[in-house]
């Protein structure tokens, strides 16, 4: 028995290695001097992270970075509620079919969708741009929110509207003062994985963006051509951001899987 | 109340239409093109199924490649979550928590990092290589560790573990304790209960493990570019340099509608499998 408890432990801790490892790896060869991403780390050093912030480049991604998962983030929490709140107010078997449908872009592989959106904005004549990216993050970052929201809504004492009703007050006060405080945290924890869903895209914003650069994009190129060792500090900047905000959404929504 | 109700309808219309609009139309519009042929870089309208005939012959070997592949990714990463989601769910008592956060942090984040890391750690003169040259089991370094369909599966096993353990946790911690304490109690060995009573429950967790994890490889491109090496090519290379080099969207296009419908056949053949073989495995 003491045996097979210990191969669970050893089990455990190796999958948690597993799956940790590498992006400490990552971490850690930002931060030393050694160039070629091979042991030993070398002295500790901030070069490559000097070396990322004085590149035009970087500057040009991150901005852009920022407007799209911002934009992204408060779209999708906007209609994402909408719909949470639309899809409620059906049956259930109604409601069950169009979070279906909806959470449908998140099941397909990400190359097809990018490639089905590249040519139909192509076709359309539509030029790309970040325009083009943000409806395209949209669509797989939207149902996050709804399906939080939906699930929210659901579970919760539907006889707190009555009361509410019943002393008085206005659908709009019921919304405010009722339904808004429940669910403010699941909306907020939702809204934060989108935007780190949208942060973190990489195929679909290759696709839809046409000419300009997101922080994955810059990733991409710089795999691409040259083995740059300020890429450990870009992938170690990208990665706090998108676990930042995991980590703060999970706390939120309180979810456990 | 009807007009609360007609207003909670008109509050999700935005979000169908973005649906509608970015979704639904380009994928219907793709499925349209690929039917289509190009000429001289510009797209011209037909009805002709010589692009799945293409498809089918020319590009049958990199299909069955990809299916295989990441049938094998697939299978690999739905054991090794179960087996993740089992010890958190019977045996890591409270660190079971801990587990399942270390799983979900990396959930939403870090796709390129997470190939990149594999392409520094798996190298020639890469960490694992160093490591096991410093110890002496090995006098030369592995070099078939990187740009090998081996690197693929190792990457995506990593990138898609978190996400099949969400479903296969969500389906374990519906198994009630009473019927495993019961099967227990009877003198049921685990292996036994595992087959009669857990499983049976985990049927849908354990398939939309499988299938997200074989949809999204079996569809993926960057790792196979970054870490395949020059023999590992995907599908997904193929469609995505239909595309991109050759701006040939018919045949990338119906590429991609062929493996699409195998990978949702073989995902149906996997839940009559499960079924099947669980039966089979009934005293």
């Amino acid at each position: 028995m003491s045996l097979r408890a210990s191969c669970w432990t050893a089990f455990g801790i190796l999958s948690v290695a597993f799956l940790i490892a590498p992006l400490v790896l990552v971490v850690a060869f930002s931060f030393g001097e050694n160039p070629h991403a091979t042991l030993p780390f070398g002295t500790p050093s901030l070069q490559w992270y000097v070396k990322l912030f004085n590149s035009r480049d970087f500057w040009d991604a991150l901005t852009n970075s920022a407007i799209l998962t911002a934009c992204v983030g408060l779209l999708s929490a906007l209609l994402g509620m909408g719909a949470a709140f639309g899809l409620s107010s059906l049956s259930q078997r109604l409601s069950d079919m169009g979070v279906q449908l909806i959470s449908l872009p998140v099941v397909l592989p990400p190359l097809v969708l990018a490639l089905a959106l590249a040519t139909a904005f192509s076709s359309a004549r539509i030029p790309l741009g970040l325009g083009t990216v943000i409806p395209s993050h949209l669509v797989f970052t939207q149902p996050f929110v709804i399906l939080v929201i939906y699930a929210r809504l659901t579970a919760f004492d539907r006889s707190l509207f009555d009361s509410a009703r019943d002393l008085g007050a206005s659908s709009f006060q019921i919304f405010r003062t009722v339904t808004l405080p429940l669910i403010a945290p699941s909306l907020i924890g939702a809204t934060l994985l989108a935007m780190a869903i949208s942060l973190d895209d990489f195929v679909i914003t290759f696709f839809t963006i046409g000419g300009g650069m997101t922080l994955p994009t810059l990733i991409w190129g710089m795999l691409r051509t040259s083995l740059d060792p300020s890429i450990n500090a870009l992938g170690t900047l990208v990665l706090i951001l998108t676990l930042g905000l995991s980590v703060v959404a999970l706390k939120l929504t309180s979810y456990k899987g | 109340m009807s007009r609360q109700r007609t207003l909670s309808l008109v509050g999700a219309a935005p979000s169908y239409l973005v649906w509608l609009a970015f979704f639904l139309a380009p994928m219907a519009y793709l499925f349209v093109v690929s039917f289509w042929r190009v000429r001289q870089y510009r797209l011209i309208s037909d009805a002709s199924f010589d692009n799945y005939i293409l498809a089918a012959g020319e590009y049958r070997h990199a299909i069955i490649f990809t299916i295989a592949l990441a049938g094998l990714v697939g299978i690999i990463t739905t054991v090794f979550a179960f087996a993740l989601a089992y010890l958190i769910r019977f045996h890591a008592g409270r660190y079971g928590d801990l587990l399942l956060f270390a799983a979900m942090i990396t959930l939403f984040g870090g796709y390129l990092v997470k190939i990149y890391a594999w392409k520094v750690l798996l190298g020639s003169d890469g960490v694992i290589n160093q490591a096991l040259l410093s110890t002496g089991l090995i006098a030369q370094p592995i070099s078939w560790l990187l740009y090998s369909p081996i690197a693929v599966v190792i990457t995506l096993v990593h990138f898609l573990l978190p996400y099949a353990l969400l479903p296969i946790n969500a389906a374990l911690r519906g198994v009630g304790d009473a019927a495993v304490e019961a099967a227990r109690d009877l003198g049921a060995r685990p292996i036994r209960i595992l087959i009669d009573v857990i499983l049976p429950q985990c049927e849908r967790g354990v398939l939309t493990a499988f299938a997200l994890s074989f949809f999204v490889s079996a569809g993926d491109y960057v790792t196979p570019q970054l870490v395949g090496g020059p023999e590992t090519f995907m599908v997904g290379n193929f469609i995505q340099s239909q595309f991109v080099n050759r701006m040939n969207s018919p045949v990338g296009a119906a590429l991609a509608f062929v493996t699409l419908g195998i990978t949702i056949v073989v995902v149906f053949l996997a839940s009559f499998a499960y079924r099947r073989v669980l039966k089979a495995c009934a005293p």
